[in-house]
């Protein structure tokens, strides 16, 4: 045990390993932190801490030992430094939502929840910016803006809950990206706070910054270059009109087929999503929205912008649908009805628990063309595994999530999600994609990246990841595989399972 | 610009990416030679200044297509292919990278995504770092290492071709890319309008927001540039006043739809005179534009970068000193070409001390864009230190410990 008051840390003093609740460095650190935040912003109860053990990737869990919730920059960054001077780990949370493991307090250590840091500092539409602290949730901005002709265009299905650091740190996605770029895309500046507690702002409002583009690197650290305090991020004009349509096709192959046809015509969708037939018949069930339940897969594809232009759009689209042998198309011609049809989609998940107590959402890429293939792959791999898996996705990125239903309580299933996953990510690599589009390598993934990348590509990484947080003291264990030789000298690992079988 | 140099200089031409690497590995382990990676040499003054010694790596055999899967609309390529040379293989499949690059018959990818360059599109379309999907480079040790893939969404490690864009070769050398296409459209058209006064401009300009139009880019130029940009594009850009050029892309219907709208929607803002520019003259006009930024011949061109809200403040100051001001208006970037009465390094100096004063700190910037090459060791790049610039020096050191790469213009970047 590290006695914390006199201690010199170095780069290579090892972190603590283990902070027993109530031995005299806890009982100090949570006294200085206390001081920092004031006793009602401040857990560490284990009942209370039971549910910060895990984010949106249940399959593995570990709790931190104490969770904080600061209100500022500032008292991000006396946290961090009271973290260092203990030697202690610890990580930034959002709303929870990451699938996968994201903000996995591996080892415990010292949770900084952002949820209290919400508010809009800025909103400026002629300069087309506005500025927010990282626990704003990503739909509120886009409530708050509503009116002004301007929205934030990232829009993951989960942004009624996650926060703009949480997409921030992870590269967020959504059903719109196929048109308006990922969370990178509309990331103009930001304000982090480094692992040794040092305020740093990186970009800035203005159109491009000199130098090299540190807040373009910053996004999508996955939490292990600090903690993003401040975003800038880009406003984009609202569309003026939108053609929201469902496409019904009898098989996949053909749903697929009018995927690659209406992007090599030339339009780019501003979404292109599709459900195959195990989660069109959850959602019929949970919400009845008239889907045919043999149906072999319903595309969602909305086209936006001049009013002017639309119809010819949605004529082709229609065109290419038909050519593709499509059963029927229903058409959202009211704002009520686009606002159902998406129901359906951003909804599918939740009628998932219909379907199973738990599921794991899987994310790779493969290129747009090779969905057929890796659509029939995961047919394969459901009969092989015995596990049922259904799909909903952004199709027009290649960009499959595959989920697959287990009971958490059951050991075997797990293994054979773990099994299954690892199989469809492999596939999804040897089709020339990757094993994330946009939730993150997070914990999940780790073992992948070495599959992915070779020994220099990630010493490269880790070069880089070191000149932010050379400790690791700073979300631990995330995106880079460990060395060996670290392996041996004794990072525990919070759950066994957590490592797929090669 | 092409400068002279009074330096040694070698050449090295890698035929392979495999070969650079160990050519890199050697210098590193051997002779230590400043390296200066060159593609199409159109932006020699920005990195590498005349006085100094070493190895120009030059990558133009580095031009082979690696995978173009058309319907996937992505493209991978080594990075000494010119952007000509790209945009006409994927032109054939109705694609395009949407990037204005100057000199795009000599631009190679390499060189425009270590220079970030851009030109007026970029307001609807971004710049280079929103196309780049996978990279490779090779850094100041001879290592080749790559990040992101050939899939259009990709989060799988840390995204290192954003540290590349815009590292003016310091920090490795860009050997291969993967990029994002998007569809050519069916036509361009542009419309003209002449302005008196700075405010009718502004108020203009601030109207863009609210438009019922999606321009795709928004130019504006001072009288001076305005008469330059008439002349190389023999259109009739009026030669006398300020103007803004607004540009639309896609159908045709659509566009001319446009072109109709925003003359109405800006009548409030009287303008002296207007017009709409089709076709081939459009896309002459276009290509004046895109050039322009880097045409001149003028002593020292600088850029600064500025909320568009405060553009026109700082485009009057610039006026007043006879600079020739071209701006990608909707995003606050200016364009400024001294004139020939800024005959020495002094006058050069006042003029920024000058215009750096219309500068907010902390929400502007102004740099060098390009010089007399005799001058470059003496302008420092970024006239003030950009934020996150000692983790800048950090990454430096960390993929360069040598100081190999290009080292000596990134200590000059700021004034010390």
């Amino acid at each position: 045990m590290v006695d914390s008051t006199n201690q010199t840390i170095t780069q290579e003093t090892p972190l603590l390993d283990k902070l027993t609740a109530g031995s005299p460095p806890f009982t100090a650190l949570v006294q200085q932190l206390t001081q920092i935040v004031g006793q009602t912003s401040i857990l560490y109860d284990a009942d209370e801490l039971l549910v910060y053990e895990c984010d949106g990737y249940i399959v593995d869990k570990a709790a931190p030992d104490i969770v904080i919730f600061p209100i500022s920059t500032e008292q991000v960054s006396a946290i961090v430094k009271i973290c260092n001077q203990f030697n202690v780990p610890f990580l930034a949370r959002g709303a929870g939502t990451s699938l996968s493991g994201g903000c996995l307090p591996i080892g415990g250590g010292v949770m900084i929840v952002l949820t209290k840091m919400k508010s809009i500092l800025e909103i400026n539409l002629r300069d087309r910016y506005a500025i927010v602290e990282p626990g704003m949730v990503n739909l509120h901005l886009t409530n708050a803006l509503k009116g002004t002709g301007y929205h934030y265009a990232p829009d993951p299905s989960s942004q009624g809950s996650c926060t703009i650091g949480g997409n921030i740190a992870t590269n967020s996605g959504g059903p719109h990206t196929l048109k308006y770029g990922v969370t990178t895309n509309h990331v103009l500046g930001l304000e982090a706070v480094l692992p040794d507690g040092t305020i740093i702002e990186l970009g800035g409002p203005t159109a491009e910054t000199p130098g090299y583009d540190l807040h373009g690197l910053y996004v999508g650290n996955e939490g292990t270059f600090g903690i993003c305090t401040k975003a800038i991020v880009r406003l984009t004009r609202d569309p003026e009109a939108h053609r929201t349509m469902l496409a019904v096709f009898q098989t996949i192959a053909d749903a697929t087929r009018a995927i690659s046809t209406i992007i090599a015509a030339g339009i780019i969708p501003s979404a292109l999503e599709m459900m195959d037939h195990g989660i069109i018949q959850a959602v019929e069930e949970a919400f009845h929205f008239g889907f045919p339940l043999d149906a072999g897969a319903v595309l969602l594809i909305e086209v936006d912008g001049l009013e002017i232009a639309l119809d010819e759009e949605v004529r082709q689209i229609l065109e290419i649908c038909e050519s593709c042998n499509v059963r029927e198309i229903q058409r959202a011609d009211t704002p009520e009805e686009r606002q159902l049809i998406w129901k359906s989609r951003k909804q599918a998940f939740g009628a998932i628990g219909r379907l199973s107590p738990s599921y794991c959402t899987q994310d790779g890429v493969v290129p747009r063309t090779r969905l057929p293939e890796i659509l029939d792959f995961i047919q394969e791999t459901e009969k092989r595994y015995d596990i049922r898996i259904v799909n909903v996705f952004h199709a027009g990125d290649g960009n499959v999530h595959p989920i697959l239903l287990f009971d958490e309580r059951d050991q075997e299933q797990i293994q054979k999600v773990l099994e299954a996953s690892e199989a469809i990510l492999e596939k999804c690599l040897e089709l020339g994609g990757s094993v994330t589009g946009e939730h993150g390598i997070g914990v999940e993934k780790i073992n992948f990246m070495s599959r992915i990348f070779n020994e220099t590509d990630l010493a490269t990484m880790e070069t880089v990841r070191n000149i932010f947080n050379p400790r690791q003291i700073c979300s631990r264990d995330k995106v880079l595989p460990p060395h060996q030789a670290d392996e041996k000298s004794g990072v525990v690992q919070s759950h066994p399972a957590r490592r797929a079988p090669h | 610009m092409s400068p002279t140099h009074s330096g040694s200089l070698e050449e090295f031409v890698p035929a392979s990416q495999t070969e650079l690497s160990r050519f890199m590995t050697e210098n590193a382990a051997t002779s230590h030679n400043q390296i200066f990676p060159v593609g199409g040499r159109t932006s020699l003054s920005v990195c590498c200044p005349s006085s100094q010694s070493g190895t120009l790596v030059c990558t133009s055999k580095l031009s082979r297509v690696i995978d173009y899967p058309v319907r996937d609309m992505t493209i991978t390529v080594e990075a000494g292919m010119q952007l000509d040379q790209l945009n006409e293989i994927v032109s054939a499949e109705g694609q395009r990278l949407p990037i204005d690059v100057p000199q795009s018959n000599r631009a190679t990818l390499g060189g425009v995504i270590a220079t970030n360059a851009c030109g007026p599109r970029r307001f609807s379309y971004g710049t280079i770092r929103d196309y780049v999907i996978g990279i490779s480079a090779i850094d100041g040790t001879g290592n080749l290492f790559k990040s992101g893939g050939r899939v259009v969404k990709n989060v799988a490690g840390y995204d290192l071709g954003k540290m590349l864009v815009g590292s003016l070769g310091t920090l490795a050398v860009i050997s291969q890319v993967s990029l994002n296409l998007r569809p050519k459209p069916e036509t361009m058209s542009l419309v003209w309008f002449a302005f008196d006064s700075c405010q009718d401009a502004d108020r203009a300009l601030e109207a863009i927001i609210t438009s019922g139009t999606r321009p795709t880019a928004v130019e504006y130029c001072n009288s001076k540039a305005a008469r330059q940009i008439a002349a190389e594009s023999r259109s009739e850009l009026p030669s006398e006043h300020q103007v803004i050029c607004v540009c639309y892309e896609g159908p045709a219907n659509v566009v001319n739809w446009q072109t109709d709208r925003i003359r109405e929607e800006w009548k409030e803002f009287s303008p002296l005179s207007s017009q709409i520019v089709e076709t081939e003259n459009a896309t002459r006009l276009y290509h004046a534009f895109t050039e322009y930024q880097t045409s001149s011949d003028d002593p020292v061109t600088l850029k600064a970068v500025v909320l568009p809200s405060q553009m026109m403040k700082f485009v009057e100051a610039a006026t007043r000193f006879d600079i020739a001001v071209q701006a990608h208006a909707a995003d606050g970037i200016v364009y400024g070409h001294l004139p020939d009465s800024a005959s020495s390094l002094e006058d050069v100096k006042q003029i920024l001390n000058q215009l750096q004063k219309e500068i907010s700190p902390q929400i502007g910037h102004l740099t060098v864009y390009q010089c007399e090459s005799e001058w470059a060791e003496s302008l420092p790049l970024f006239c003030t230190a950009p934020s996150g610039w000692s983790l800048m020096q950090q990454l430096k050191n960390a993929l360069d410990p040598g100081h190999l790469l290009s080292s000596q213009r990134f200590s000059e970047l700021v004034e010390a």
